[in-house]
Parts: C-alpha cells; sequence; structure tokens
C-alpha cells in the first residue's frame, strides 16, 4: 500500500519537472497592447471633429 | 484622413495657463503630473513669447520607437497613445520626447515610479470608450464625445488650436498673411543666434 502511495506521489512530483520548450517570439515595435475599438469609423469622426473645429476654434 | 494636431500660436498667447489648469481638471491627473505647461522665452525681458506645450502627438514619435514593451500606438486619427497595463515605467520614452511630454506618478516609497502619463489629445486610451476603467487610467475621451481637446478649446485668445493639421495650418497660415510676417521668437534666426 505503501510502495504503490509512494510510486504516485513520485509520479506527480515528477510532473512538475516538465519544461515548456515553446518560446513565445515578440516582434520588436510592434504594439503589444489592448486594441483601441471606436463606435465609428476614422472618416465619420473626422467630419465631427471638422465641424466642431469651426464652431469653436476658428478666429473670432 | 485626419492626422491631429496641436499649434500654439506665440503671439496670442498671453501666459494665462488656463490650458494646464483645464487639463488637469478634465482628467483629473494626479499631484505632481503635469500633462500640458506654459513656456515662456526671453522671460521678463520685452517682447517675451510663451507657448503651451503638451505631446505634440509626432507622425514618428521617438517615444514609441523606443519603448522596450511597446506599449505606444498611434490611432487612426494620428493621436499617440498608450496602454498603461504593460508600461513598465521604465523612463525611456521621457529620454526619447523632445517635449518632455511623459510624466510619471511617484508610487509608494522611495521616489518609485508609476506608469507613464501623458497628453491624449483627450483621445483616452484602448480601453472602451468612455468607460469608468478608461477615465481613471487615461482620463476623459473627448474625441468619442465629438469634441476636441479641452485647453485648446477653452483658450481665450484661440492661441492654443487644435484639430486636423491641414485645417489648423491653413488657419495659421491665415493669420500669418494677415500679420504679414512670422515672428522671429524660434526658427532657424534664433537657433543659432549669439
Amino acid at each position: 500500500m505503501m510502495k504503490s502511495l509512494f510510486l504516485i506521489v513520485s509520479l506527480f512530483g515528477l510532473t512538475s519537472c516538465y519544461e515548456d520548450t515553446s518560446v513565445t517570439l515578440h516582434q520588436a515595435g510592434v504594439y503589444k497592447g489592448k486594441i483601441d475599438s471606436h463606435s465609428q469609423t476614422a472618416e465619420q469622426r473626422e467630419a465631427i471633429l471638422a465641424k466642431r473645429f469651426n464652431l469653436v476654434q476658428t478666429d473670432r | 484622413m485626419a492626422r491631429m494636431k496641436f499649434l500654439c500660436d506665440a503671439e496670442r498667447c498671453i501666459e494665462c495657463n488656463s490650458c494646464v489648469t483645464a487639463c488637469k481638471n478634465e482628467h483629473e491627473v494626479p499631484w505632481g503630473v503635469n500633462r500640458r505647461r506654459v513656456v515662456t522665452l526671453d522671460d521678463g525681458v520685452p517682447g517675451e513669447k510663451s507657448i503651451s506645450v503638451a505631446c505634440m502627438h509626432c507622425s514618428d514619435a521617438p517615444c514609441q520607437a523606443v519603448c522596450p514593451v511597446d506599449c505606444f500606438y498611434t490611432t487612426e486619427d494620428g493621436v499617440v497613445l498608450h496602454d498603461k497595463d504593460i508600461c513598465i515605467g521604465c523612463g525611456y520614452c521621457f529620454y526619447a520626447c523632445p517635449f518632455g511630454a511623459p510624466q510619471y506618478p511617484q508610487e509608494g516609497a522611495f521616489g518609485a515610479r508609476g506608469k507613464m502619463d501623458k497628453c491624449t489629445f483627450c483621445a483616452g486610451g484602448p480601453e472602451e470608450d468612455n468607460s469608468a476603467e478608461e477615465l481613471e487610467k487615461y482620463g476623459r475621451n473627448r474625441l468619442a464625445e465629438g469634441k476636441l481637446p479641452l485647453c485648446a478649446e477653452m483658450c481665450s485668445t484661440k492661441a492654443l488650436l487644435a484639430g486636423d493639421g491641414d485645417v489648423v495650418s491653413q488657419l495659421f497660415r491665415d493669420r500669418v498673411v494677415r500679420r504679414e510676417g512670422r515672428p522671429d521668437t524660434w526658427g532657424w534666426n534664433t537657433a543659432y543666434k549669439d
């Protein structure tokens, strides 16, 4: 009984010796963060912000 | 596609620092961090000139080039933003930036640096638009609300302009034509004087 238990524990202990050999390669200069998503397209935003610029930024 | 840019008209800036205050208030910027500041050239000398400086959202941003964890990205609007979740606060971007835009809040004892903070052109960050996380980490996202940066919108003399680079430069060009010249506060003649 003790012998088999020792065998099981030993086998279980050996599983922690496993080493993952796959390496994660990161390409330098490529953004690694979360993707910034927008509800509007860039063209829609451009039109809205151009309108806003004429409203608040032009000379008085 | 639009490329968002700031432009400060030195002939109009009166060093009121309202842009600085507005930015700090709008984004609840922590104590010790200034995303925008006013720099005065020839201070105290007749003819002194002031300009409001923040991140200039460079087309080829040096901060982006030197970041060891690649946390910077440029949006479709040409705004340079970063992901604070992967920023390690190393300070490389601060050394690379010619405008001193990246700032670091003091975190913990012994002057430990926190995550880098800089002007977002009021465009928030990579979190969901106008979410609580975005507000906490990056400040308000005015661009998503169809508004331009507050610092420029509330500038009383319209010295600080923010918007599509083409539109901003056209407006400034018209001003220069009306004034019949540009100021010599900076430029080639000033950079190499004496």
